[in-house]
């Protein structure tokens, strides 16, 4: 029957227990739609670095401008002069429909690109330049319950599947690869390509690959004017999809955690209302200003805390849910970082903190006479 | 109602009530809400009695330091409360309730959603002591009072005795200098009221000094040393210390 100070704050907190659980409900929303959306956005990123790094590319060369993405096909005989570059692999990537539901991302390649070292083939073959052939990502032939010799319909175009490979990307893993040329048909984009994905040869003795690797950039910026060459995991974290993602996660998430905000800030002012009369009792007992607003404080923060061991589970949920959709299974990852779990419960715990500061402040402002005459 | 006070006593464990100007005990013909008491002597149990809206409410608010006068100086032991005096600081209103006063209110006021253990270490948990040192001292002090098979029972399941002395167990858990009690018996039946009269002039036997406002005139005359009367904001009349 040890009464501490956080077990005081909770036992206040949980005395309404139906407003409490519509408040942890709402704080659980908000901590919900955020774990899933920046966790989505994040996995998002770090699948697109995990394609890089399994194909070993080194650099990615694309345009310097943001909304025009294409680049001239003849860039390529360019880079393969520079000296610090072993292999250039031309690919374009873009998004297209394989059923009215479901999206995928479908990329055009070489069949002689470095990339496919990446790929481990599970049935059939590599497909060939010029031929209307498609490789499927074992996650997409899943969900389209498509087989090595099955016709895939794209654009109006019919392909036959002449592959089904494994990737450890996700990005991959749910997508189609056929060749670049195709690729450039179907997006009309005859002569040019969304980048050039490079691999570097190895550095010489006494160079370092950091050192290395920004010759090459240099390189590039000198040869190429109007190109840039962008380190893989640098491309992996600004490339223009995953920004898009980011910043709708972000922007969704925001507004979800006000409406949380709000919640929790309306259920302390309420309870610091209803509780006129006992904090002027503490008052009178000798408790500090400070020490009933931390008390106040403290039960916003374990509205916080719960709310936010709420919304990990509510968002982990949304995220698996993403995952097992077939519209949205080529590109979710049901990975949840670590960093997105820690991030949404210090959201929570500040969100409930700063929500509280002002029905806390009010709470310790009353003087502890007018408080125990509060009816 | 003006409140103007000045508590004066040089007693070791001594409070007083208000002094505008004259002399100890007498009343100040151009205020009318100017209250005048002096000297509350250590070990005290002191009767503050008066009709509704007379002042003695006030005056237990002004002791006990749960609001400060708009005029005059209350002292504690020769030093001011809240504030400051002629440039010196005073003891905090915070520190004084904290360390120095105990309240006992007449509807107990124990916290729903705490048990009579945690109800009585409400006021150390408030002073951050350490947890084992209070729940070793709310045992014990439950135990004294006689609510030892009582200790986890919540004040709804508690009669109103027994909720009262968890009370008085609660405002003495950091050993005050004064106990102030306001109208202690006023929500118990006659029974309990006997009780807690004998309990609060036991704890006066053991060298507790008591301030009660009440309107119960048996409780001031049979339990308690000095009988001060209100009337409209003045000591209408005084006892003297030490029955």
């Amino acid at each position: 029957m040890r009464l501490s100070f956080a077990g005081f704050a909770w036992r206040n907190v949980w005395r309404r227990r139906l407003r409490t659980a519509l408040t942890l409900g709402g704080i659980g929303m908000g901590i919900g739609a955020f774990v899933a959306l920046v966790g989505f956005s994040r996995s998002f990123e770090h699948a697109w670095l995990e394609m890089y790094e399994n194909a070993g590319t080194d650099l990615a060369v694309v345009q310097k401008t943001f909304l025009n993405t294409e680049v001239d096909q003849s860039a390529g005989a360019i880079l393969r002069q520079i000296p610090q570059i072993a292999q250039a692999a031309p690919m374009v990537i873009n998004m297209m429909a394989v059923t009215p539901e479901v999206n995928t991302l479908v990329y055009g390649w070489k069949a002689d690109t470095f990339e496919f070292s990446a790929l481990n083939i599970l049935q059939g073959r590599k497909f060939q330049d010029g031929q209307q052939e498609v490789m499927l990502g074992e996650l997409l032939a899943g969900s389209l319950n498509k087989k090595v010799g099955d016709t895939l319909d794209l654009q109006g175009s019919t392909f036959r599947v002449v592959g089904i490979f494994r990737s450890g990307s996700a990005l991959e893993a749910g997508a189609i690869i056929m060749p670049l040329d195709q690729m450039q048909a179907l997006s009309e984009m005859q002569g040019k390509v969304t980048a050039y994905h490079v691999r570097l040869k190895p550095a010489p003795a006494g160079v370092s690959p950091g050192e290395w690797r920004k010759e090459a950039e240099d390189a590039v910026a000198k040869g190429l004017p109007g190109l840039r060459a962008v380190p893989a995991a640098q491309r992996a974290a600004n490339n223009q999809l995953v920004i898009l993602a980011h910043a709708a996660a972000w922007g969704t998430s925001l507004i979800a955690l006000l409406v949380a905000a709000l919640g929790i800030a309306n259920t302390m002012a309420m309870s610091v209302f209803e509780r006129t009369k006992e904090i002027g009792v503490l008052r009178a007992m000798g408790w500090s200003r400070e020490r009933v607003m931390l008390l106040i404080l403290m039960e916003a923060a374990a509205l916080g805390v719960a709310g936010g061991a709420v919304g990990v589970a509510l968002g982990w949920g949304a995220l698996q849910a993403l995952g097992a959709l077939p519209q949205t299974a080529s590109i979710a990852s049901t990975t949840l970082p670590v960093r997105t779990l820690v991030d949404g419960l210090l959201m929570a715990i500040l969100v409930g903190v700063l929500a509280g500061s002002v029905p806390a402040w009010r709470g310790a402002q009353l003087s502890p006479v007018e408080a125990l005459r509060h009816e | 109602m003006s409140r103007t006070g000045r508590t004066d006593s040089e007693n070791a464990g001594g409070l007083a009530g208000a002094e505008s100007a004259s002399s100890p005990g007498t009343m100040n013909a151009t205020s009318p809400w100017i209250l005048e008491v002096r000297d509350v002597a250590k070990g005290d149990f002191l009767a503050i009695t008066g009709a509704s809206g007379s002042g003695k409410s006030t005056l237990l608010h002004l002791l006990g330091g749960l609001d400060e006068p708009t005029e005059g100086t209350v002292l504690f032991r020769g030093e001011c409360l809240g504030g400051t005096q002629r440039g010196a600081a005073c003891i905090t209103l915070d520190t004084y309730r904290a360390r120095f006063a105990g309240f006992i209110f007449q509807s107990f006021h124990l916290l729903p959603s705490l048990n009579a253990m945690e109800n009585v270490q409400v006021p150390m948990l408030g002073a951050g002591a350490h947890a084992h040192n209070r729940e070793e001292k709310a045992r014990a002090l439950l135990v004294e009072l006689g609510l030892e098979h009582r200790l986890g029972q919540y004040p709804t399941q508690l009669s109103a005795g027994e909720r009262q002395r968890v009370a008085i167990a609660r405002a003495l858990i950091n050993r005050p200098a004064v106990l102030l009690a306001d109208e202690p018996t006023g929500a118990v039946d006659t029974a309990a009221g006997e009780d807690i009269g004998a309990l609060l002039q036991e704890l006066n036997a053991a060298g507790q000094t008591l301030i009660v406002v009440t309107h119960n005139p048996e409780l001031a005359a049979r339990y308690t040393r000095r009988v001060i009367a209100i009337a409209d904001g003045h000591v209408a009349s005084d006892t003297g210390a030490l029955l």
